[in-house]
């Protein structure tokens, strides 16, 4: 208990306080800058913190970009990032693609994420069969099956339908889903870059059917694309008519080809390999279908030898983003004031609090959640936090982060043990599975097989050099 | 596949809107969790549209079903009629898909050993010999599906490096129509929808072949012939092998019962008022690190701002590696006997009939017999000539 009071001690201390950012020489700051209120004051560091050796020649010299013409407006017709920015981009591995990367994923860097949108080349990209590029005037949609008129539209006739604008992520159901075992990256771009989230419009499914007749014996919907896979996926009907979208816009523009231009599927919060992309054909029906992707893969097998079909939302899951193995603290010494930044998402409902620990999971702060606060949708949170003495807590172990998010739904995030071996592990119960494999009760947790829907909370180990490193934390 | 007339059409006067409402109200007394009581069939929160909002999102009120307006009380009668009917023939184009009943199967046959001669011309390049998979594409067989099927109880929960469970289409999927409209119409990979119906019933009869599975009973050998009528008494080992239960008219609600219980699924909800746990919640002493881990990132890792290296960097250009081209690109094929091979002069000369300009061209473009646009590499045209050259021995 001694350790526990230290720790909480030690993170109330670490909380801001404007005295002590405002620092000890209050008196000769205001002397120099006069008529400068308190409160302005409060809030920048003392000069003497501040004290330059000598002059920055970044400073001192013009730069070339200001003393010479930019380009004209008519370069770079479509605007382009920053050339510095090349490193922001994203990236696969051989380990999730196929030989000539057309079954593959290349994953979003969320390292260097800014709030809660995506940019578009960004977006994590995904593909059975490589990524389509279709000509919009040559683009059909059918509809068809259990409804009353079957039809066929345009992509100018789908656009006439009244159309609704909503913010939410999408996310592979196989996030961290090579990490069941041990941690396999140290990386946050491949550890939990298997999502994006981005602004979407387009028509609830449900304002079509309300044309067609949607027939009452429909319980299933098939979604098809026209991509050289023709990934399909079965869909509850009662989610078509709940909040099923089908997109064409994302953040402002037309869908990326990525993103299965010019129209996917969008279900919020539920795998993004239900969102089918390049979308070619709706087909409703009483039964599913058993199409590739619903049984050979996305299917999550337990311990018991039985599999998960039909896995639907993303459970509730965050990270931290900042530090992370890509951000590390390495330039950061002890006293620095640093902000602990990161993202919470639940494809069950809206974030409601996220909690942060210091140890790695046995003791946690309430972290404070910030911007907009919406349902299915990346959510920021923040915790401002003084560096301690060799990034060391108190018990003079390495600070280790781990962040748990909280949802709507009243879901938690699990520990790693609790996801594998059942809410109610312990050390006793693991202890005796270690000795006799067979003491494990098959009939609780996932196991370590099922590849998707892993969700447990994640940890970033501060090295005493302020490097970050992944780690997971076991209970024995 | 439409099949109206083969459902029991079930007499009611509920729109599907309102099964919806009230099955998520009936939900609400069941449900013992936090904040929000309206559940949806995956167990998330259900936001209906109420007083113009679903959620924090405001909605035109005259578009949805609660309002006075779509009701037709203000004149605006629901009906946009876009679109148009679909034609027959344009059903039977586009809704191909088969289901495990044998809806869209259609009539035909085809026999093992032709299917093992189009999978060695066709598919051994990404699959491997008899299914054993390679380069990233999945492997079709590991040995007797029955037996491979014990495998699926398999965990490394504490061990690591223990075998785990073989998913194949013997030991894992649950019906055997997934086979034959997948590969009907997403194979082969580089050129898919270009098989006849017989040539995937000799594909899935050589799938069953080198999966050891049975059709009605008998062992699928060598000489077997499948047809449609077989083709519905394949035997697949693990057809109970899936949770919850989705078929058939209580399917929807297996679903929302068994999502309704976080268990389940590896879930934790807390009680109704619960707090999570603060302090001493778990011991940490066991850390596990990434210890070498998965490090080849293409691009590499960088968080660096600097300038790119430029496309016309001279260096880029004198350190470009056609043979490493070749392996990483092209190999898969033609190293596969798929192709003639790098330096393979007498298996070339036919390429070299019309001329080196028109073999270059094909490569570039493509061709009808499976090599795909610059072999689906990423090069540019100086870089992909400098393959070809490679490739010619020159």
């Amino acid at each position: 208990m001694e350790k526990i009071k230290k720790i909480l001690k030690r993170n109330s201390d670490s909380v801001v306080k404007n005295d002590e950012i405002a620092g000890l020489d209050r008196r000769g700051f205001f002397r120099k800058t006069g008529a400068m209120s308190a409160i302005a004051a409060a809030s920048v560091m003392a000069p003497s913190a501040l004290r330059a050796t000598e002059d920055d020649p970044n400073i001192m010299h013009h730069p070339d970009w200001g003393q010479s013409w930019g380009d004209p407006v008519t370069k770079n017709r479509y605007g382009m990032p920053s050339k510095y920015e090349h490193n922001n981009t994203r990236r696969t591995t051989k380990l999730l693609a196929s030989g000539n990367y057309r079954a593959a994923i290349a994953v979003t860097p969320i390292h260097e994420s800014e709030g809660i949108i995506t940019p578009n080349g960004l977006f994590f990209s995904r593909s059975h069969g490589g990524t389509a590029h279709i000509d919009p005037n040559k683009w059909r949609l059918m509809i068809n099956g259990l409804v009353e008129k079957p039809i066929v539209l345009t992509l100018e006739e789908l656009k006439r339908y009244p159309r609704i604008t909503r913010t939410h992520f999408i996310e592979c159901p196989a996030n961290g889903g090579q990490e069941w075992r041990r941690p396999q990256y140290n990386s946050l771009q491949f550890a939990k870059g298997f999502m994006s989230c981005a602004e979407w419009t387009g028509v609830y499914i449900k304002t079509i059917l309300k044309d067609l007749g949607l027939k009452p014996n429909a319980k299933w919907m098939l979604a098809e694309g026209s991509d050289n896979s023709e990934m399909g996926r079965s869909v509850p009907v009662e989610k078509v008519l709940d909040d099923a979208m089908l997109v064409w816009g994302q953040n402002g523009e037309a869908l990326r080809p990525e993103q299965g231009y010019p129209v996917r599927l969008l279900l919020p919060g539920w795998e993004g390999n239900l969102c089918v992309k390049w979308l070619k054909r709706l087909e409703f029906a009483e039964e599913p279908w058993y199409a590739k992707e619903e049984t050979s893969k996305y299917t999550a097998l337990k311990p018991t030898g039985k599999a998960i079909q039909h896995f639907y939302a993303n459970e509730v899951n965050s990270t931290v983003v900042t530090p992370s193995p890509e951000k590390p603290w390495t330039n950061l010494k002890e006293g620095d004031m640093v902000e602990i930044e990161g993202l919470a998402w639940s494809g069950m409902g809206t974030i409601t609090r996220v909690d942060l620990s210091f140890d790695g999971g046995n003791n946690y702060v309430k972290a404070n959640l910030k911007g907009l606060i919406l349902p299915k949708c990346w959510t920021r949170w923040s915790y401002m936090y003084k560096i301690p003495k060799g990034f060391k807590n108190p018990d003079g172990k390495q600070i280790i982060l781990t962040s748990r998010a909280m949802d709507d739904a009243g879901f938690i995030q699990p520990t790693v043990d609790q996801e594998i071996f059942g809410k109610d592990v312990s050390a006793e119960y693991l202890k005796a599975a270690l000795e006799d494999n067979s003491k494990i009760d098959k009939n609780k947790g996932m196991g370590v097989e099922s590849v998707y829907h892993r969700n447990a909370i994640e940890s970033w180990e501060v090295a005493e050099n302020g490097e970050v490193n992944h780690v997971q934390i076991r209970t024995i | 596949m439409f099949k109206s007339e083969l459902y029991k059409i079930i007499a009611t006067s509920l729109v599907a809107t309102v099964v919806l409402a009230s099955s998520a109200q009936a939900e609400e007394s069941a449900y013992n969790g936090l904040w929000n009581a309206k559940k949806d069939i995956s167990g998330g929160v259900y936001y209906p549209i109420k007083d113009g909002k679903t959620g924090p999102y405001y909605v035109n009120p005259q578009v949805y079903e609660d309002s006075d307006i779509a009701k037709g009380k203000d004149g605006l009668k629901v009906g946009y009629n876009f679109g148009r009917l679909a034609t027959q023939n344009e059903l039977l184009a586009w809704d191909k898909d088969i289901m495990p009943d044998g809806t869209g199967l259609p009539e035909g046959y085809g026999y093992v050993d032709e299917g093992e001669a189009l999978y060695e011309a066709k598919c051994i390049a990404c699959h491997g010999d008899f299914g054993s998979g390679g380069g990233g594409y999945p492997a079709l067989a590991a040995g007797k599906g029955k037996e491979m099927k014990r495998t699926l109880t398999n965990n490394r929960w504490l061990n690591p490096t223990a075998e785990g469970p073989v998913r194949m289409f013997g030991s894992y999927w649950p019906v055997a129509s997934t086979m034959f409209w997948y590969i009907r119409d997403a194979m082969p990979h580089q050129k898919s929808k270009t098989l006849t119906d017989n040539e995937t019933y000799s594909l899935v009869a050589y799938m069953l072949y080198i999966n050891d599975m049975k059709v009605h009973g008998e062992i699928v050998n060598e000489t077997f012939k499948l047809d449609r009528e077989k083709f519905m008494k394949i035997e697949m080992p693990n057809r109970n092998g899936f949770i919850p239960d989705i078929d058939g008219p209580n399917g929807i609600e297996n679903v929302r019962e068994f999502f309704a219980k976080a268990e389940n699924y590896g879930g934790i909800r807390l009680a109704k008022g619960e707090e999570p746990c603060m302090e001493n919640c778990q011991s940490t002493d066991n850390i596990l690190r990434v210890d070498g881990g998965i490090t080849e990132f293409e691009p590499p890792m960088s968080v660096v701002r600097d300038l790119p290296p430029q496309e016309s960097d001279p260096a880029r250009i004198v350190t470009f590696n056609p043979q490493a081209a070749y392996a990483n690109d092209c190999a898969m094929c033609h190293d596969n006997g798929v192709a003639p091979k790098a330096g393979d002069t007498a298996g070339w000369a036919p390429f070299l009939e019309k001329g080196y300009p028109q073999l270059l061209k094909n490569a570039i473009e493509g061709t009808n017999n499976g090599m795909p646009a610059k072999g689906g590499s990423s090069l540019n045209d100086e870089e992909f000539e400098q393959v070809i050259k490679y490739i010619l021995g020159q």
